[in-house]
């Protein structure tokens, strides 16, 4: 075996051992059913939507906070614009007029994110601060699942919601429902293990005393959802799985609006992790540091790694095929349809490695769909087998050289 | 800390890679078992023909076909033999046994041809003698081996018959001293019909020069 195909092997086996971790995890603990139960307590909730030119969404998503059960004295819709171009101020101005009570307008000069969070942290009332992305959506009774979550977990600190992809149409969109499907899984899995690594722009809510014990927002290389997070790990405050509070966001349906996103992730991972570098391989950080962690760094550099082999054995053979063409003059020609039988099949152990990878991945996307009752037709899972394998290296590979350039990524 | 389930994690995941292990292997004796039963059955038709042939002194030459042997078969064992010998080593024991069984037979079906060709006027087969390495001193004998792949498909009634030179086989070795192949002289080697041994790489372009037989010899595809 050349020295490629053992690295190759390491990679899956590091992605096989994660798997295996999270449905032991699932075994353990399975998450519960959604129930009709009410809150005991009603807390004062902000909802922060920071937007910088969201004209198309905006409107959707304060009206989704507008419909949610939950009461009206109690929940208090801030909208903060940061220096937006478009009509985004003049839609939430319009809002803030007709809904005193409840929707507020704050406008600043471009800051970035976490600056027109923090804005919005200091200019509201609530015990809890809930954020939402303006290009997202929660469902109508999101906020009562997350404050009941609240309410039965008195140690919860931060709460994540179920997400998903907001009516997925494209290729791209498709992809990534089902990519948002595992990830409903994964969360709930690191839930179980306590290790919860992002709090996400869409739907999550924090008790403001998290805010007053490890500050606010700050800039976190453009990704400060995940660094809030991290923080939150190191000061041994607990992020919790809200599975059952529903929210839907609409995601990139371009290749490069897709890779600016996920090069922001990527490379705000890889910066922050650098930033926490001391929580990695450190029990008193519990999961968070001894697994999800160094497991989510090799996750990152096993992808770079397998998709340059792969690609290198690709393009190897296939300049062989093309130089055996030209120097012995066989036409190139399409396998035989009568030799394709089992004898010829690639019955190899990294085949049945892969197999078994593909499966507790499938399993997981199962999982995943019926904590959050999503809907994958097959058409979504080509679009997810065929694409994320190919368009992730070119993330991971960007978000690498921006890391180690240093070079900072674009919030929008 | 849960160490007790970082380990089951670990032994699960190990539990996984042992049994995709076994199921390569598993697999992989299959197709050993496959390649075995071809032979078998190869040599039973050999063996058949050749007492048919001694029953009768000499076979009707009416009664055969363009290819009296057993082309086809051959050529489905060499793959399937190319196949075990990439997932399983050219060294291993049971490849090698697999191709000097694989080599008999070929040689066997060689002296048939030879004989019914010298008895029936009308059967003029075409026919290689390919001698090839696979143990690093031969660059060329992967490219060759292309062509003579392409050229039996391309020509059903041509017969490769495919050697590994280094193969310890005496009935091998008595052929290649029958048939002059010099290894001094450089492999690939090949010899077309009772011609003389031709040594290097040769194109698809030049084989077809080579050998003007081919153009007696129906095709399957059309010739690019």
């Amino acid at each position: 075996m050349d020295a490629g195909a053992l690295g190759l092997y390491v990679c899956l086996f590091i992605a096989l051992y994660f798997e295996v971790f999270l449905m032991v995890s699932f075994f353990e603990k399975r998450p519960s059913k959604k129930d009709s139960s009410l809150p005991e307590y009603y807390p004062m909730v902000s909802m922060l939507v920071p937007c910088f030119n969201e004209e198309k969404t905006l409107a959707g998503t304060i009206e989704s906070l507008l419909a949610m059960h939950y009461p009206k004295d109690k929940l208090e819709i801030v909208v903060i614009d940061d220096g937006s171009r478009d009509n985004t101020a003049a839609i939430a101005r319009e809002y803030a007029r007709k809904y005193p009570a409840q929707v507020s307008f704050l406008q600043k000069e471009n800051g970035g994110k976490y600056t027109a969070l923090n804005l919005g942290i200091e200019h509201s009332r609530g015990e809890i601060i809930g954020c939402l992305d303006a290009d997202s959506f929660a469902a109508q009774d999101a906020l009562m699942e997350a404050v009941k979550t609240f309410g039965n977990d008195h140690t919860a600190m931060a709460i994540t919601p179920a997400m998903q992809v907001y009516k997925p149409r494209k290729m791209l969109e498709l992809m990534q429902s089902v990519e948002y499907t595992f990830g409903i899984f994964y969360k709930k899995m690191f839930d179980n293990l306590s290790a919860i690594n992002v709090l996400p722009g869409p739907f999550s809510m924090y008790k403001r005393e998290v805010f007053d014990k490890i500050g606010m927002f700050k800039h976190a290389h453009n990704t400060e959802d995940m660094e809030i997070a991290f923080r939150m790990h190191a000061n041994n405050l607990r992020i919790v799985n809200a599975h059952t509070a529903y929210v839907y966001t609409t995601v990139p349906n371009t290749v490069r609006s897709l890779l600016k996103q996920r090069t922001r992730w990527s490379q705000g991972f890889l910066q922050n992790a650098r930033d926490y570098k001391y929580m990695f391989f450190k029990r008193k950080y519990g999961n968070f540091g001894m697994l999800v962690l160094p497991f989510a760094l090799s996750a990152f550099i096993s992808g770079i790694y397998a998709a340059l082999y792969v690609g290198y054995r690709f393009l190897s053979i296939g300049a062989e095929r093309v130089i055996d063409r030209f120097t012995t003059g066989v036409p190139l020609t399409l396998p035989h349809l009568e030799k394709i039988d089992w004898f010829f099949l690639n019955t190899g152990t990294m085949s049945f490695v892969i197999a078994s990878v593909i499966t507790l991945t499938l399993v997981a996307i199962w999982i995943g769909s019926t904590i959050a009752k999503t809907r994958l037709g097959p058409k979504a899972f080509l679009a997810y087998f065929a694409f994320f394998g190919l368009l992730a290296p070119l993330w991971l590979i960007r978000a690498a050289w921006g890391a180690a350039l240093a070079r900072e990524s674009a919030w929008r | 800390m849960q160490w007790h389930k970082y380990i089951l994690t670990f032994v699960i995941t190990a539990a996984i890679f042992v049994t995709a292990f076994f199921i390569a292997n598993k697999f992989d004796s299959q197709r050993v078992a496959d390649i075995r039963a071809t032979q078998e059955a190869v040599s039973i038709n050999i063996l058949s023909l050749e007492t048919q042939f001694d029953l009768l002194g000499s076979l009707s030459c009416s009664t055969i076909s363009d290819n009296p042997v057993l082309s086809d078969e051959l050529n489905t064992l060499a793959a399937r033999l190319s196949v075990a010998e990439e997932n399983l080593g050219h060294d291993n024991a049971e490849v090698v046994s697999l191709k000097k069984q694989y080599s008999l037979l070929e040689i066997k079906d060689y002296l048939l041809m030879q004989e019914i060709s010298d008895k029936c006027a009308k059967f003029k087969p075409v026919y290689i003698l390919y001698f090839y390495s696979n143990q690093g001193d031969c660059a060329d004998c992967a490219k060759m081996g292309d062509v003579f792949t392409y050229l039996r498909q391309t020509y059903p009634g041509l017969r490769v018959y495919s050697f590994d030179y280094h193969l310890d086989l005496s009935a091998l070795r008595t052929l290649i001293a029958l048939r002059k192949i010099n290894e001094s002289k450089g492999l690939p080697a090949f010899a077309v019909n009772t011609k003389a041994p031709v040594y290097g790489f040769k194109t698809l372009q030049e084989m077809q020069k080579l050998i003007p037989e081919l153009k007696t010899l129906a095709t399957s595809t059309p010739i690019q």
